[in-house]
């Protein structure tokens, strides 16, 4: 049943005389390349071992770093600083327009004050006025009442006096000319009393003004209170704008000491342009062979064969992530910046500081 | 452009083994079809085929297991075939000739050292029966191991059958813990799928039956391998289970099967079991790629996959662990991946102490241990068989020969 399912295999092809030594040949070189392969890789695991080992271990590694204007840290440092130095311009012309408007304001201020006394001294010279001047009129104007009244009592007689002209004329006792002087004497009469009579009122007027506080009055106080009020007004103004400028000035410092900070940052001189400049990744466990003035050499194949290429020059303050070169984690470092006297070591996986890792 | 492919070709065999993976979980669990159907009267003659090397007492209490079989004692036949050990083997199997005289069984030597294959073959010459058990010589058999096999046979496509090895001896160190977890996943999800379509890419020769006419029809393959003129002993079980797929034969791992292996305690016994086996899979991988563009369209499209996919994913193994330490050689240390191992381990640990308490674990965290040794495995295992493939002499049970012709292999199979 089974041998059904069986399918023919063809015959095994009989080797040829030449076989046996073709075959002899294949091992012969597959054993050559064997051996090497085997060795290659006997060497590779050791040289990995041993590079795993030797960076677990050494403390004054590097990895040089090369900073391009156009990094996503460079062009976020370069928003950065733009930004700053704007608003440091902003805030600047700010505060000279603050100081510009403070000083006006004080002046304003000082003119309003210097008119406030001289307000004052004038009210105190009408008000004195008025009390030496507003009884003497109440005087007067109670004569001239007197003096009207005793006045309306002739002024009752002209109607008479001008019938008696009337009838003088009529009878010829008087001429026409006689009675037109005489009535004319008469209006002048009745005119000087109804001017009495005006000035009466008006004295009246005088005397209610004199001896009490009328809207006159009222106008000089509203206008002292204003003053009064522009100059709190003023005041507060001017608490305002030197608040202001207190806080802008603080802020301008805080700029100016962040810029001056920037401009110690690697990444100044990048977005400065100056492309001359080195950098290295120096991760916190080596920062004790770090230095201003540490030579840095540069190494075959990461750790043999060393050659001082140059010093360190600056050490930066700010922390910086990196990936460890060999071991691919993140590790947090700072930067230093190098004199290199061979540029292209700034190329380099890794440098060393201060000594050579394997004393050659 | 070329790290791109070799990721892409990464990604998609990860792809394929998660999806395999799960496909085994969801055949396992839901779909009858996975397993072959089993007809337990049938009962063919079976001769149980047992080449032996070195194993001094352990081949007796190996036929003393094998004598406790269920199956009739009158339709099965012990084999014994001692491939000049120098211990006292041979003595043992005599003993057991002796002793359990309830079953029949032969004990047969080879004129010189000639190592498993050529033994088995030795040992088939006086066989006479339907099926051929091969057995190795260091393993105890549950009682319902031959018939458990033989009831896989009434599917007359079934060409030949494996059964589940154990661990016996999974706390004896942290290296067997390992081969413990390795020998639970292979039997129990990685051949799941390959046993849905009948086309288990290798069964192990711990315990592998096989019809004798296709053993007849194979062995003078079997004998006749070799390498560019180096005869071949090794990895026998792989290639008579290549053999049986190429020939149309359906293939298939009977878990219920049983048989308990003692593994390699130590480390460099270890690897040199596990050295033997991948340069099998290297082997295997360049008889695939010979054979394959013959049988591509005649083949199970799953029987292709499991050709190709085993020993390119061992070759594959090597390029990810290379990629893996010399891109991010710490990645493998981070918390997230340790809680997935740790993960990976407790679930694996509680899913054999519940399955298997025979071969529970004592400490689960040997799954690290596990872990790193895929990646010595992946890393130095591949590039060694690559280039040992001449090599006739990393048998575990390898002693000094006091006169032979130098040609000395043994070793245990494959899961």
């Amino acid at each position: 049943m089974a041998t059904s399912l069986i399918k023919k295999v063809p015959p095994e092809v009989k080797p040829s005389v030449i076989q046996p030594m073709l075959y002899k040949s294949v091992v012969t070189i597959y054993r050559i390349f064997a051996i090497v392969t085997l060795y290659v890789v006997l060497v590779g695991v050791l040289s990995y071992g041993f590079v795993m080992g030797f960076y677990a271990l050494n403390t004054s590694w590097a990895a040089p770093v090369i900073l391009s204007p156009t990094d996503d840290k460079s062009l976020d440092f370069t928003e950065k600083l733009v930004t700053s130095r704007q608003t440091l311009e902003d805030l600047t012309v700010d505060v000279r327009r603050l100081d510009g408007s403070v000083e006006e304001m004080n002046q304003h201020r000082g003119a309003l004050l210097a008119l406030e006394p001289e307000l004052k001294a004038a009210i105190n010279r009408e008000k004195k006025h008025d009390q030496a001047t507003g009884p003497q009129l109440v005087q007067l104007d109670k004569q001239k009442q007197a003096d009207n009244l005793k006045t309306q009592a002739v002024m009752a007689l002209v109607k008479e006096v001008e019938a008696a002209i009337d009838k003088d004329l009529s009878a010829g006792l008087i001429t026409k000319g006689d009675a037109a002087t005489q009535r004319a004497a008469l209006n002048q009469a009745e005119s000087s009393y109804t001017d009495s009579k005006i000035s009466e009122v008006l004295l009246s007027d005088s005397v209610l003004e004199k001896t009490t506080t009328g809207t006159k009055s009222m106008d000089v106080l509203d206008k002292q209170a204003e003053l009064a009020s522009e100059i709190a007004q003023l005041d507060i103004a001017i608490g305002v704008a030197q608040k202001q400028i207190h806080e802008e000035t603080q802020q301008i410092n805080r700029l100016r000491q962040a810029l001056a900070t920037a401009k110690q940052s690697p990444y100044y001189f990048i977005v400065s342009g100056d492309n001359s400049v080195y950098f290295a990744f120096v991760p916190y466990d080596n920062q004790s062979n770090v230095s201003a003035g540490t030579a840095v050499y540069d190494c075959y194949l990461n750790m043999v064969a060393c050659k001082k290429v140059g010093t360190v020059k600056q050490i930066f303050a700010g922390e910086q992530h990196a990936t460890h070169p060999i071991f691919k984690t993140d590790i947090r470092g700072f930067l230093i910046q190098m004199q290199l006297d061979h540029p292209e070591s700034a190329k380099s996986k890794t440098v060393f500081l201060n000594r050579k890792p394997l004393f050659f | 452009m070329a790290p791109v492919l070799v990721w892409l070709i990464l990604f998609l065999c990860l792809l394929i083994s998660i999806f395999k993976y799960t496909l085994a979980l969801i055949l396992k669990w839901s779909v009858p079809g996975a397993t072959v159907k089993k007809d337990y009267t049938y009962q063919p003659a079976v001769s149980v085929l047992m080449p032996c090397f070195n194993e001094g007492k352990t081949v007796y209490e190996t036929i003393e297991s094998i004598s406790k079989s269920n199956y009739p004692n009158d339709r099965f036949e012990v084999i014994a075939q001692d491939d000049c050990s120098v211990d006292d083997s041979y003595e043992w199997m005599l003993k057991a000739q002796r002793d359990f005289t309830n079953i029949q069984v032969r004990v047969g030597r080879n004129a010189v050292n000639s190592g498993k294959a050529r033994s088995v073959c030795n040992a088939l010459k006086l066989s006479t029966a339907e099926l051929v058990i091969s057995i190795d010589s260091d393993c105890i058999f549950h009682p319902d191991a031959i018939r458990e096999l033989a009831a896989c046979f009434s599917e007359p496509k079934i060409g030949s059958v494996g059964g589940r090895v154990g661990v016996r001896n999974p706390n004896e160190s942290t290296v067997t813990a390992i081969q413990t977890f390795i020998y639970y996943t292979a039997f129990q999800v990685y051949k799941v799928p390959e046993n849905w379509t009948r086309s288990v890419g290798c069964i192990s020769g711990c315990l592998f039956a096989i019809r004798r006419e296709l053993l007849l029809e194979i062995e003078p393959k079997i004998r006749s391998r070799h390498w560019f003129g180096i005869p071949v002993n090794q990895g026998e079980d792989r290639f008579l289970t290549h053999q049986t797929l190429l020939r149309g034969y359906g293939t298939y791992i009977n878990n219920d099967a049983l048989c308990w292996t003692t593994v390699p305690a130590t480390l460099p016994e270890l690897f040199k079991q596990q050295l033997r086996w991948r340069r099998s899979i290297v082997r295997d991988l360049f008889y695939t790629l010979r054979t394959l563009p013959k049988h591509v369209w005649t083949l199970h499209p799953n029987t292709v996959l499991t050709l190709v996919l085993t020993p390119l994913g061992a070759l594959l193994g090597l390029l990810v662990a290379i990629t893996m330490l010399s891109g991010n050689p710490m990645a493998w240390a981070g918390p997230a991946p340790l809680l997935v191992y740790l993960g990976i381990a407790a679930v694996l640990s509680l899913v054999i102490r519940k399955y298997s308490a025979r071969e529970a674990i004592n400490n689960p965290l040997a799954f690290g241990a596990y872990l790193a040794w895929s990646l010595v495995s992946s890393l130095f295992i591949t590039t060694l068989a690559l280039c040992t493939m001449d090599s006739r002499d990393w048998g575990t049970r390898t002693k000094e020969q006091e006169a032979d012709d130098g040609d000395v292999t043994h070793q245990e199979s494959a899961p």
